[in-house]
């Protein structure tokens, strides 16, 4: 499905390390790669719910058991910009080194944003039925391998249906594209807490952490 | 080579398909009902049910048999070396167990299936073409040896992977080869493909049938046929799935039922499809309601096929296929010479065209039809020094900035030439058409009189590449016709022979004559055939030029072939250059000329292309020129109403790129120039400190200074321009660019510039840093600093496994700000090729970048390699996820933690 969301400009800033410096040309040059994202790129989704027992045999770790402890269903998704996107950012890194690493940053956020576009779809859905959601998880986090990604790829329909694949070493092209898990369970309300870094085995080197964000949206 | 296929059709019915003159009905989708018989999780890959569960499959397959199918295909689609390298099965193994099933199941017709290998290829991902090519032949006769009779290549979503996959399967078997493309509700694959480009390109590989499949219902899919049909000179085919599939309680379901099914598929017959079935969600009753429906349904009639006016004896490598199939030859092994066969596109709608086709884009010159296309011509060395410069460097991201500036200009085909004496034009070909094709979507011209780079770069190319060119040589044409009859390409032929270029239209055409007689005797259908009647220099072929229009319109009429020129030889020897161009492009327009060879930046030509497609019809409506020029001034009224100081005779002085005068843009360097005069001492405010050198320029240098910490590329070139007027370009680098970098680098560290603002800085001083480059190129007798590595020569790369590669090239940007010869080998780098490397070069330093934890471990293996291998070869560390500390551990020489400290770390190594 194809998932209508805007370039966060401030997520970008923040993906580039943007502590309020001053901007100056560069302001305008990152609402130029905002809008050429925006244009030339469509981000698309999808999902598959399955039995809780059917996810885990596919996503090894402790962590991600933990993460949908309790949960009923699970939902795998994937979100990409598409291989437009990999054109896209070849040509403007080989245009201009400073605009090329301006505009991965925007397609980082669109693709962000589309993840958390098909969220909010998903958690409406199933509180529609009755369940609630955990936050998002996605592998390369905590004890969830890369290395599962192929696997999660065909489950989740995504290989079909958006054409990501994975490399030998487990990383996905177009490389703006997201895999999470969304653990479902009985009630409403609250969306429940799901990873910490303080339990995370890739926290010290985490480049999120480095600039004081999480892959679970709280502040560190 | 191409040497005539031989084809070997085991069926009557089956020949009757392949002639058009019957439908050929498939089986239905296979997934669903694996699943009902609750197989669906027994292997990770499901093709191994042939060999664990051959009752099961038989039994499904035989429900297709009964409900009508003539052809069972096989259950093998993931049955390639890659999916089953974590099975103990063998890709043999498993096509014969597939085929025996089938037959067991009673199937009338075998289809040996492929689908796609699961990976990407290069340049997206990283599996070469020729592995591509391996992994599809080893399947391609793994289903010929198991008894297939036909090969079905389908669900491809990347145009090069079903090239791949196409070609390995007419070059490896003798069977008819079918392929489908599977579209999205965009009418594109996900690589941006259309059906149309997906027809014309497949259908001139060879392919018997080409069509779609999956991911839409036949309801969305029957427009995607009607888009298709024209350009696809072989059988029409189509599978649609049973409708868009719909999440239902976490499940995948389609809803079109068997009736809704098989009155959809109508309208997909009516747009020309004769190889039809059905894919996802489809079953036994869909399949069965479908042979009711075209039985029901009078046969294609092939007996009112229109032969194209001037095709009357037109075949192609995708009529071998079809042409073998014809009602003259009878059934069973057959061996078709290309060229001699009688014309028989089975498809009816086809209409003949000349095609050029990236994987995104089509430039289409359809029979009939009055159209122009324009050839880029700027990625060509011949007389471009900064080009040829750029190519000896390897900087293939010049060419790629070449390759937008034409497509924003308009451009539709963009030639590429990189002929650079010493150069080694088959690998340069290919590389260079492989970025291109991985930044620009335009479709390309591959320049070269080299058959052997010709067919490096066709053969790897997304599509369907135009081959400029062959001459009337008859030993030319015999080594480069049966490159562009393997590839489907289309060509330029030269209207010149062993005996130079004759002066007359007649002559000309008599050699375009044979050339398209010659093409065609390979296979080469005449509606792929363009011709390049070749412009003289008016000024010393002054008789001639008119010759040359003549023969264009000889050409067309006679021989019915597109007609290209090199429209900027004309003006050769004369003033206003771009004048005489635009004129004689205007006349050769009229002469019949379809696709001119121009600088697309030369708005002067822009216009009359533009004025053009209006007296052609192309530009419908006048859309397009009124969009562009409704508001526009004539440039010669506004040069006349102003003033005419400096104009002579009311026109306007014509040289340089653009045609038009330049409003009155300001460069920078004036407004320094404009500046207050000199003071003494170091100007307020100045970042650096001013040397004694520059002592007299000390508010250039200023002013270039600040430019820098602002990121603005342009007034640092024009400043540094100004200052090497007067001054050594070293010391510019040593006093004013180096002390620059290192205020940036400083103000990064303190958290007052952020990496975009780096980067910024750095890439205004590589503006200026090429300047100073060409200078001393310039000044230097031969180019002889580029491929020799330098004393100071670095070499970067980020590691085998990781595809990250922005924090690499931001270092490799700052060390060459500073001086330094930086050698990049790219991402995703095996340790191997990082040691070639560096015993060619014999760089001392090395710079590996990661950022990922799992490909950290490449990075150790590089480093012990290079230690042990070349003791003495330094090796620094960086990327996200690496720290000093580790850094130690995996035996790093230094650790950089950014961009800027690896500048530290170089300067410092290469100073001791």
């Amino acid at each position: 499905m194809e998932l209508k969301t805007r370039v966060d400009r401030e997520e970008a800033l923040a993906f580039l390390g943007h502590r309020g410096q001053e901007l100056g040309d560069l302001r305008e040059r990152l609402e130029r790669a905002a809008c050429l994202c925006e244009k030339e790129l469509v981000p698309r989704g999808v999902y598959r719910e399955m039995d809780a027992s059917e996810a885990l045999a596919l996503l090894p770790g402790r962590d991600i058991a933990r993460h949908v402890g309790g949960c009923t269903r699970v939902v795998l998704l994937a979100v990409t910009l598409g291989t437009q996107s990999e054109m896209l950012l070849r040509r403007e890194r080989a245009l201009s080194a400073t605009d090329g690493l301006l505009a991965d940053a925007c397609a980082s956020s669109l693709v962000e944003q589309a993840a958390n576009v098909l969220n909010g779809h998903i958690v409406e859905e199933a509180a529609a039925r009755g369940l609630a959601a955990t936050t998002r998880f996605s592998p390369g986090y905590g004890d969830l391998p890369l290395s599962c990604q192929p696997a999660f790829l065909v489950a989740s329909g995504a290989d079909r249906a958006l054409g990501i694949c994975a490399t030998a070493a487990h990383l996905l092209v177009p490389a703006k594209s997201i895999t999470a898990v969304i653990g479902l369970y009985p009630g409403r309300g609250f969306v429940r807490e799901g990873a910490r870094c303080s339990t995370c085995p890739v926290a010290d080197t985490c480049a999120l952490r480095a600039q004081g964000r999480t892959c679970y949206g709280n502040p560190a | 080579m191409a040497t005539p296929r031989k084809l070997t059709v085991t069926d009557a019915h089956l020949a009757e398909a392949l002639a058009g003159r019957a439908y050929l009905l498939f089986d239905g989708g296979m997934g669903t009902l694996v699943q009902a018989a609750g197989l669906h999780a027994v292997h990770a890959v499901p093709d191994l049910l042939n060999l664990t569960h051959p009752e099961a499959i038989v039994a499904i397959q035989r429900q297709y048999v009964e409900a009508g199918a003539d052809c069972i295909t096989t259950n093998t689609f993931s049955a390639n070396r890659l999916k089953l390298a974590s099975t103990d099965a063998t890709v043999a193994e498993v096509y014969a167990a597939a085929a025996a099933n089938a037959r067991a199941a009673g199937a009338p017709l075998v289809a040996g299936d492929i689908g796609p290998t699961g990976a990407l290829l290069e340049p997206l991902g990283t599996l070469t073409f020729d592995e591509a090519f391996d992994i599809f032949s080893e399947q391609a006769c793994a289903a010929e040896a198991a008894g297939c009779d036909l090969i079905v290549v389908e669900t491809m979503a990347d145009l090069l992977e079903a090239k791949a996959a196409v070609l390995a399967a007419v070059e490896s078997t003798t069977l008819p080869v079918f392929a489908t493309m599977t579209f999205g509700e965009d009418g594109r694959t996900f690589l941006g493909t259309t059906p149309a480009i997906a027809a014309t390109t497949l259908s001139a590989l060879g392919a018997s049938a080409v069509g779609l499949n999956c991911s839409l219902g036949p309801t969305e899919l029957a427009p995607l046929v009607g888009e298709l049909a024209p350009h696809d000179r072989a059988l029409v085919m189509a599978q649609p799935n049973a409708g868009l599939p719909r999440i239902q309680d976490g499940e995948t379901v389609f809803d079109v039922g068997p009736n809704e099914f098989a009155q959809a598929m109508e309208a997909i017959l009516d747009a020309g499809a004769t190889v039809v079935g059905g894919c996802c969600g489809t079953t036994p009753d869909h399949i069965a309601a479908l042979r009711a429906l075209i039985d029901a349904r009078p046969l294609p009639a092939v007996a009112s096929v229109s032969v194209p006016a001037h095709a009357p004896v037109a075949s192609s490598v995708a009529a071998v296929s079809a042409g073998s199939a014809s009602s003259r030859i009878a059934w069973g092994e057959q061996s078709e010479p290309k060229g001699l066969s009688v014309p028989s596109v089975p498809n009816l709608r086809y209409c003949p065209a000349f095609t050029v086709t990236s994987a995104q884009q089509m430039a289409s010159l359809p029979e009939g039809e009055a159209r122009i296309a324009v050839i880029g011509e700027r990625i060509n060395p011949t007389g471009k020094k900064k080009l040829k410069a750029a190519l000896q460097a390897g900087d293939v991201d010049y060419l790629v900035a070449e390759a937008a500036a034409q497509q924003r200009a308009g451009a539709d085909i963009l030639d590429v030439n990189v002929g650079v004496p010493g150069l080694d034009e088959p690998t340069l070909l290919s590389q260079v058409t492989r970025t291109l094709q991985a930044t620009v979507p335009l479709p390309l011209q591959l320049d070269s009189s080299d058959p052997v780079a010709i067919e490096a770069a066709a053969r790897g190319y997304a599509g369907r590449p135009m081959v400029n060119s062959v001459n009337g040589k008859a030993d030319n044409l015999a080594a480069v016709l049966p490159v562009v009859a393997r590839y489907g390409c289309t060509v330029v032929g030269l209207t010149l022979d062993e005996n130079g270029i004759p002066p007359t239209a007649e002559e000309r055409l008599a050699i375009a004559e044979r050339i398209v007689a010659t093409a065609e005797s390979y296979g080469i259908p005449r509606e792929d055939v363009a011709i390049d009647c070749l412009v003289m220099a008016a000024a010393t072929n002054q008789d001639e030029v008119r010759e040359i229009l003549r023969a264009v319109a000889l050409v067309k009429e006679r021989l019915g072939v597109r007609t290209v020129l090199g429209v900027s030889n004309v003006s050769f020897g004369l003033p206003a250059r771009p004048l005489v161009n635009s004129t004689f492009l205007a006349a050769a327009f009229g002469a019949g000329l379809d696709m001119p060879i121009l600088n697309p930046l030369n708005a002067r030509y822009r216009d009359t292309v533009a004025t053009f497609r209006i007296l052609n019809g192309q530009d419908a409506g006048c859309r397009a020129f009124l969009e562009a020029y409704a508001n526009t001034a004539d440039p010669y009224e506004v040069a006349a109403g102003i003033s005419t100081a400096g104009v002579v005779g009311g026109s306007i002085p014509v040289g340089g790129d653009l045609g038009r005068p330049s409003s009155s843009k300001a460069t920078p360097l004036e407004e320094g120039g404009a500046s207050p005069a000199p003071t003494e001492g170091v100007p307020a405010g100045c970042p650096i400190p001013i040397t004694e050198t520059f002592a007299d320029a000390a508010d250039v240098v200023s002013h270039l200074a600040e430019c820098v910490l602002e990121g603005r590329g342009t007034p640092v070139a024009a400043a540094t321009e100004q200052l090497l007027e007067t001054h050594d370009g070293l010391a510019v680098i040593n006093d004013i660019f180096v002390p620059v970098l290192d205020v940036v680098g400083q103000k990064y560290d303190e958290g007052v510039f952020f990496l975009p603002q780096l980067m910024a800085s750095a890439e205004a001083v590589k503006a200026g840093f090429d300047l100073i480059r060409d200078h001393a190129q310039a000044a230097a007798s031969a180019p002889g600093t580029t491929n020799a590595a330098g004393d100071r020569a670095i070499i970067v790369a980020t590691v085998q496994g990781d595809i990250h590669d922005i924090g690499k090239n931001i270092v490799k940007m700052l060390l060459e700000n500073y001086g330094f010869t930086v050698i990049d080998l790219g991402r995703d780098v095996a340790p191997e090729a990082v040691l070639a490397a560096a015993r060619d070069t014999r760089a001392r330093l090395i710079g590996l970048s990661a950022l990922m934890t799992t490909t950290v471990g490449a990075m150790e293996r590089t480093i012990q390699l290079i230690h042990e291998q070349l003791p003495g070869t330094a090796v620094m560390v960086g990327g996200a996820v690496i720290t000093q500390e580790f850094a130690d551990q995996i035996g790093a020489d230094f650790y950089a933690k950014d961009a800027a400290a690896s500048t530290r770390v170089a300067s410092a190594f290469f100073d001791d």
